[in-house]
């Protein structure tokens, strides 16, 4: 004869209500008693730059004693660990005793103790996947390009698996709005307008921006209260530009990646490139000089021609780049002002007359001790 | 071929938003056409924007508009909607793109009392091009020519644009993502794409009305072209139109040597200038080929040379290429060569040479065999420790070229000598 | 899954061979007892029970057909057998099956006996879980800590005592491997998938006596003790766990109601990476309302707490925390807090050189670089700061703002920046090259 020895089993006295939450269709098996608690709540937050928490709040019947509920998301992606299960009311005498998770299984069960039967309002959050957030932007740029209207745009796409029936979606601004969405559905909506925001328009000539050394045209605008913005910081995405064109029409005038601007930062823009603005490089001297041994210094010359073709002046910025130890030297010409921006960048700024008149930037600099 | 449609939902279930599965049982009401559609086409990228008036009549409360683009190039995320009357009484809430289309959005507008209002939608689409072509009629004396700009528009976005007004921007934009791959929903050149610009480039355009004017005007970094009156551009077709015509344009000949770009062979350069003293200058010129033909005999043409130009702005100056010429002569000879300076290093018996210059001298001839007289511009470029030396006039264009320019009556010649020592070894200076 | 099985063999015909013993009724087990270490994949399983042996030798045959138990470690003692009636005086380990053996128990006294059966087992597992919900302000926190016990170990444990292992043991042979030497690989976790749960797993879940509820109709989550013990800490669950095999198990083990916080900004390479990073700080002492054991290293999960709820703050894998060390959460860059550096300027200078007649060349020389940080805060709130910069070979370093040595090349400079405001920090490296290095 052989005998199993099994344990011996004293188990809970109060297992009462196996609830299932958050079901959306297969796992419905699991409900046991069926008191199946519809949502009282859902908010989506995209308050972190990448991940989506989704927040809920439930109102569970409980027996005296310990619950057992049950929590599945079959065909939804949450992360596990990231589960927050606890009671709304601060002073709930509720305690959750422990979290069970089967195998196999995108579920899991708390054992929830209750002093007395009755109703208690509870909080689950959780990180879900396949919820994707856009910042996106359009400028409306006035004709005489100093000021814009800049619409903020917020675009959910939703992949999750899980239909929200009316959830409030909260923006890292913490704007919120409620709409209903199913799955596999984008909605686009309008959060924020600002008119009247100051513009700074610049012609910039860097080659490490256009290899080919034509000159951009950039807008800048402060995220600043006087600029007419400065109101939240603004998220990294695509701005398209529009410019009125005086005859109650626009011109789409170009779209560039808008950096992450915090307040009180300068956002800025490349709309395209100053045609009319032609930028011609020459080396007029290379030489060296003070040779000692291996080691020596070089004296360089560059010449920048500018033609500005436009019919007002305009001013070029000329951001300049030269690695090692090096000296501009005072013969240098051309140009309104200077600023060393760093040992190896130097920034002038260089007028240019109307109509295609050349002047030349007259760059002097000699690189030291070389060896 | 119409592909787009605009359309409003009239949800016959009360809470239709809340339950999208139940969208397919919504009464679709087909709107009117478009009363006005703008094009506006740009050449520098793949884009056009489309700007389409519709009038609309809407409920009070809650309006549900769907818009549909099945077959086309349109990018979805750039589709927008804006009431051009009664704008303080309608609201967009959001713009929802359902699963079960790619192709499709709706929009839901909030109307403060039943009202028509006259609606605007814009969007990108990809897949409209234009391009600018030249035509130069040289006089027989190449002094002047006739210039005729033509601008081409080819549409294979998939949708016919009807009685459109058409823009053309002239232009480099900026464009952080292709639109024809935003409208597939990836991102990468099309081959659909590149087929429109290679047909473009030569294949049978439909010459147009020459009696449309086509109006310029300056917009930030940009030339909006706008084309007079209205325009159909059907799918697949292309259509040219003339941008302007100029008589009587200065044409100036320049013989070059300039080794780096044309090779070593006096290359005849047609120059003029879009400026006014041209008879040109009212606006830039957008990137095209130039082509130049001679007027010979009985209005009989000749080819005389293409060009691919770039961008022309007001008072720039075009050099057309117009290749070799047999009838210009270039002859460079080095009359003789010195070996001077040298220097010396000693190692107990032994001896070797460590520096020396190189003295040569060479004599340029240039012939003009033509009847016309010309201009000439000879360009040298020399490497290493150099002094270079002439008793013609020249200007140092950098630190290592120099120019003879001067000019030649029909049937004529120039010879100049020059003297190059180039120093090397240790005679380098500041080797 | 019921698989160890324990029992008493008894000889019908001393001298007749095994194949005709008979298996007698033997009582359950007393109690289980569970040590987890999470170290290595290693548990230490103590089995107890009551039996009764007759005078002379007893036949006793332990199995453990589909489990992960390493055959090596099974241990038999009699314990309070202070005369020392009971000895196990052979154990022979069958040809026929690998999952069994059996003990020759020699008694000089008839009677009931206490003993304790003793094996490692693999499969079961615990790991610490951290869940941070950060005060509106930053400047507490709310620290709640768990441990999950993991069983694929092919066993059923019901009503089991759970100790957990904090610490770093060395072993010389993995469990796993003796358990199994004919197994092809590892067992693996049971992957995670959709759908509803098996018939067995629903008889477990409804089954009143589980024991899933945590025992005992508790109305309280069981106390976790920790006790230190040699190099390494234990957790003691408090009652009786039962853990099926296959399932997962989370018990608090802390819950530390407001842990005073600090936020700081890093540019510390070696520590947090090359980026400026925000890194919350506390301790684990009893300033910070913690500090009683250490903390097992575990994924930590950070959320901010505001009226309209949770916010998601990020996760990062936590090391071993001993008590009184402190602990800094790198929650990665601030796109709000920035720093930016810059090079201002580059010169050589005391250049010296070598010949040898005719060639000169260079042997030494010193660079002298000046370098510009400027550090904004666009927030609404004072943070602080701390930039380290390391630097290499003979080197000065020079600044009028105040800095200190964090080693013999590294020097930092801590400050505190105001609300929306900036600061610069300017400083000069001199670096002695060549011959101009001290040797």
């Amino acid at each position: 004869m052989k005998y199993r020895i099994f344990f011996s089993m004293f188990g809970a006295a109060g297992i009462a209500a196996v609830l299932s939450l958050m079901s959306p269709t297969p796992a419905q098996a699991r409900i046991k008693l069926a008191t199946l608690p519809a949502r009282d709540k859902v908010s989506v937050r995209f308050d972190h730059p990448t991940a989506v928490l989704v927040e809920e709040e439930r109102t569970i019947s409980l027996q005296k004693d310990v619950n057992m509920v049950d929590f599945s998301w079959a065909g939804t992606t949450i992360d596990k660990g990231s589960i927050v299960f606890r009671p709304v009311k601060a002073d709930s005498k509720v305690v959750i005793l422990s979290t069970s998770y089967p195998p196999g299984e995108n579920a899991l069960t708390w054992a929830v103790y209750a002093p007395a039967a009755g109703s208690e309002a509870f909080r689950i959050s959780y990180l879900m996947g396949n919820i994707q957030r856009e910042t996106s932007y359009t400028a409306l740029v006035s004709k005489d390009e100093s000021t814009c209207t800049l619409r903020h745009n917020f675009t959910i796409r939703n992949w999750s698996g899980e239909a929200f029936d009316a959830a409030d979606f909260i923006t890292r601004e913490g704007k919120r709005f409620e709409k209903a969405m199913t799955n596999g559905e984008a909605k686009k909506v309008l959060v924020n307008k600002w008119d009247g925001v100051k513009l700074k328009k610049e012609y910039v000539y860097d080659t490490t921006r256009h290899s080919e050394g034509k000159v951009l045209t950039d807008y800048v605008m402060m995220n600043a209260r006087d600029s007419g913005l400065g109101q939240i910081p603004l998220e990294f995405g695509k701005v398209r530009i529009y410019q009125d064109d005086g005859k109650g029409t626009t011109a789409f005038t170009g779209e560039d990646w808008g950096k992450f601007t915090p307040i009180g930062d300068e956002l800025r823009l490349n709309i395209g490139i100053a045609q009319d603005i032609k930028i011609e490089l020459k080396k007029m001297v290379n030489d060296r000089e003070n040779v000692r041994g291996n080691v020596f210094d070089t004296n360089e010359v560059d010449e920048y021609e500018v033609k500005n073709f436009k019919d007002t002046a305009a001013t070029v910025v000329f951001v300049v780049r030269v690695q090692g130890e090096w000296a501009m030297q005072n013969d240098s010409a051309g140009f309104e002002k200077f600023e060393r921006m760093d040992n190896e960048t130097i920034k002038f700024w260089v007028p240019a007359p109307a109509k295609g008149t050349p002047v030349k930037l007259k760059f002097h600099y000699k690189r030291l001790n070389n060896w | 071929m119409k592909t787009l449609s605009l359309r409003i939902l009239g949800a016959m279930v009360a809470l239709a938003c809340l339950a999208p599965s139940l969208w397919a049982k919504e009464e679709l009401v087909t709107l009117p056409n478009r009363d006005t559609v703008q094009l506006t086409i740009y050449n520098s990228v793949d884009l056009t924007l489309v700007r389409e008036t519709r009038s609309l009549s809407f409920k009070k409360g809650s309006n549900r508009i769907q818009f549909s683009w099945a077959n086309t190039l349109i990018d979805p995320t750039s589709v927008e909607f804006r009431a051009v009357t009664s704008p303080e009484k309608l609201e967009i809430l959001d713009t929802s793109y359902p699963p079960e289309s790619r192709e499709m959005l709706i929009w839901n507008i909030q109307a403060e009392d039943a009202l028509s209002a006259t609606c605007e939608i814009t969007y990108f689409t990809s897949g409209i091009t234009w391009a600018a072509e030249y035509h130069g009629m040289l006089a027989n004396d190449e002094a002047s020519m006739t210039l005729t700009g033509y601008v081409t528009v080819l549409n294979r976005s998939g949708e016919e644009y009807e009685d459109a007004t058409v823009r053309l921007v002239v232009g480099s934009i900026n464009l952080v993502e292709q639109i024809a791959g935003l409208a597939r929903g990836q991102r990468e050149d099309t081959e659909q794409y590149k087929r429109a610009r290679d047909e473009m480039k030569g294949a049978a355009t439909r010459d147009w009305d020459h009696n449309k004017e086509i109006v310029k005007e300056g917009l930030s970094e940009y030339y909006i072209y706008t084309v007079g009156g209205k325009e159909t551009v059907p799918n697949g077709w292309s259509k040219r139109l003339e941008s302007f015509k100029q008589d009587g344009v200065p044409v100036s000949t320049v013989y070059t040597l300039d080794a780096e770009k044309y090779g070593f062979a006096m290359t005849k350069l047609l120059t003029f200038k879009n400026s006014t003293e041209f008879k040109l200058g009212r606006e830039p010129l957008p990137e095209g080929i130039v082509r130049l033909y001679r007027v010979v005999g009985a209005n009989e043409l000749s080819f005389v040379g293409a060009i691919a130009t770039k961008y022309i702005a007001k008072n720039d100056e075009i050099k057309v290429n117009a290749g070799p010429d047999p009838e210009v002569t270039l002859k460079l000879t080095r009359t003789s060569m010195k070996k001077t300076s040298l220097t010396f290093e000693r190692n107990g018996g032994w001896q070797w040479v460590a520096g020396w210059d190189v003295v040569e001298e060479f004599k340029l001839e240039v012939k003009n065999f033509r009847k016309l007289p010309g201009n000439f511009e000879i360009n040298l470029s020399f490497n290493g420790d150099f002094d270079f030396e002439s008793g013609a006039a020249s200007t140092k264009i950098d630190f290592r070229t120099y120019r003879f320019s001067f000019k030649l009556d029909a049937n004529s010649n120039n010879t100049i000598t020059y003297k190059l020592t180039t120093r090397n070894g240790t005679n380098v200076k500041n080797r | 899954m019921k698989t160890i099985s324990l029992a008493l063999i008894a000889l019908i015909l001393a001298q007749i061979a095994a194949a005709k013993e008979e298996l007698v009724t033997l009582p359950p087990r007393d109690s289980v007892q569970l040590t987890i270490y999470n170290s290595e994949d290693l548990t230490l399983v103590r089995d107890n029970r009551t039996l009764s042996f007759k005078q002379g030798d007893n036949r006793l045959q332990f199995s453990w057909a589909n489990t992960l138990i390493d055959p090596t470690s099974v241990e038999f003692r009699a314990i309070d057998d202070k005369d020392g009636n009971v000895e196990v005086t052979e154990t022979s380990f069958p040809p026929e099956s690998f999952e069994m053996l059996i003990w020759t128990v020699t008694c000089k006294k008839e009677g009931a006996y206490k003993v304790e059966i003793s094996y490692f087992t693999s499969g079961i597992s615990w790991g610490a879980e951290y869940q941070g919900q950060v005060s509106e302000d930053e400047s507490s926190m709310e620290l709640q800590g768990f441990v999950t016990v993991h069983n694929y170990s092919g066993e059923d444990y019901e009503n089991a005592s759970v100790r957990l292992v904090v610490g770093v043991i060395h072993m010389v042979e993995r469990v796993i491997d003796l358990a199994r030497p004919r197994r092809p690989s590892p067992p693996v976790p049971a992957p995670s998938v959709p759908g509803s749960p098996s018939k067995e797993n629903l008889r477990k879940m409804d089954s009143p006596a589980s024991g899933l509820g945590g025992g005992g109709g508790m109305s309280r989550p069981k106390e976790i003790d920790k006790t230190g013990l040699s190099e390494y800490y234990i957790y003691a669950v408090e009652g009786t766990e039962t853990v099926p095999n296959t399932w997962s198990k989370r018990l608090k083990s802390l819950t530390a109601p407001a842990i005073p916080l600090k936020t700081n900004y890093y540019l510390q390479p070696r520590k947090f990476g090359p980026l400026f990073t925000k890194v919350l700080e506390f301790k684990n002492n009893e300033e910070h309302k913690l500090g009683k054991e250490p903390l097992p290293d575990g994924i930590i999960r950070l959320y901010r707490r505001s009226a309209a709820g949770l916010t998601w703050m990020g996760a990062l894998a936590s090391k071993y925390i001993a008590k009184n060390d402190e602990v800094k959460i790198n929650v990665g860059p601030d796109p709000e807090v920035t720093l930016k550096e810059k090079r201002l300027s580059f010169k050589k200078i005391d250049l010296s050189f070598e010949s040898n007649g005719r060639n000169r060349w260079i042997v030494g020389w010193t660079t002298v670089e000046e370098f510009e940080i400027e550090v904004k805060n666009f927030r609404g709130r004072a943070v602080g700061v701390e930039i380290h910069r390391t630097c290499g070979g003979d080197f000065d370093f020079a600044s009028d703002d105040s800095f200190a040595n964090e080693d013999f090349q590294t020097r930092k400079f801590v400050f505190a920046l105001g609300a929306n405001t900036s600061k610069k920090i300017k400083f000069t490296v001199t670096t002695r090259g060549g011959t101009n290095a001290k040797k």
